[in-house]
């Protein structure tokens, strides 16, 4: 099995469980009765959020790697990550403000937290942009492992924005220091959620990465493992 | 539930758009690595 069908067979059992997560999360969880139905944005707004920072963290880890180490594969995972990084800001910059809107009143306000957020989305279309500008492979490498190094430490700040500012946004609910603060059946939804968000990461992952790789050396590294 | 909010057109216009933008970069992906 190649790497490309490897990544497919695992979006698609993502994709799967996402149609699953949604019958759980509008049919099976409760509806809360301050905000609710749009409260139940959450489900997917939270998970793509952390998967938003968490691919940036994982972009700038494997650009220090590739500084030190110079393997390609480093590089080729960190393209791969902020492509999939900016898919899922994409989601959080457009569920935010269906939520928002109901909630706050509003659909944007630039408060830290939201504009912040919108800082990584630009800064991973301006990662991918200058990947896609810098014809040299090593010199391409170098500047997007610096900038993704950059983008790296734009991530705790983001997290922590809501501490250090007075924002709309609300606090973390389950990524703080102390018990999550919401109920357990939604709590097991939204773990649930981050599980699927979590295997879609993988799975569109280890596609992209086999997109960057030589087709013939794939098609070679496969007929190896046959 | 008579206080609750109605505002299940939002949940599900968010639900609807998130399955979308999953959806077109999953065809992407596959466009792609068949024009490989």
């Amino acid at each position: 099995m190649s790497l490309v069908h490897k990544g497919r067979a695992i979006t698609l059992v993502g994709l799967a469980l996402l149609a699953v997560d949604y019958v759980r999360a509008l049919a099976f969880t409760p509806i809360e009765r301050l905000q609710g139905p749009a409260q139940k944005i959450f489900y997917l707004h939270v998970p793509a959020a952390i998967w938003t920072e968490a691919a940036m963290v994982l972009v700038g880890l494997a650009g220090i790697g590739y500084l030190f180490l110079r393997d390609p594969r480093l590089d080729r995972f960190a393209a791969a990550s902020a492509e999939v990084g900016t898919v899922f800001a994409a989601i959080v910059l457009t569920t935010g403000p269906i939520w928002g809107k109901p909630i706050w009143g509003t659909w944007w306000t630039w408060d830290a937290r939201l504009t912040s957020t919108l800082f990584l989305f630009f800064l991973y279309v301006g990662y991918l942009l200058l990947r896609g500008a810098v014809v040299d492979p090593g010199l391409r490498a170098r500047y997007a492992a610096v900038l993704g190094i950059c983008g790296m430490f734009l991530v705790p700040f983001i997290h922590m924005s809501v501490y250090l500012f007075r924002t709309l946004h609300p606090q973390p609910i389950i990524l703080k220091p102390s018990a999550p603060s919401l109920p357990g059946s939604m709590l097991a939804t939204w773990l649930f959620s981050l599980g699927v968000f979590s295997l879609l990461y993988i799975g569109f992952v280890t596609q992209r990465y086999a997109l960057s790789l030589d087709p013939t050396v794939e098609s070679e590294r496969t007929a190896g493992h046959a | 539930m008579p206080d609750v909010p109605h505002n299940a057109g939002y949940m599900a216009a968010a639900y609807i758009l998130t399955a979308v933008i999953l959806l077109a970069y999953t065809i992407s992906l596959y466009r792609r690595s068949d024009r490989r």
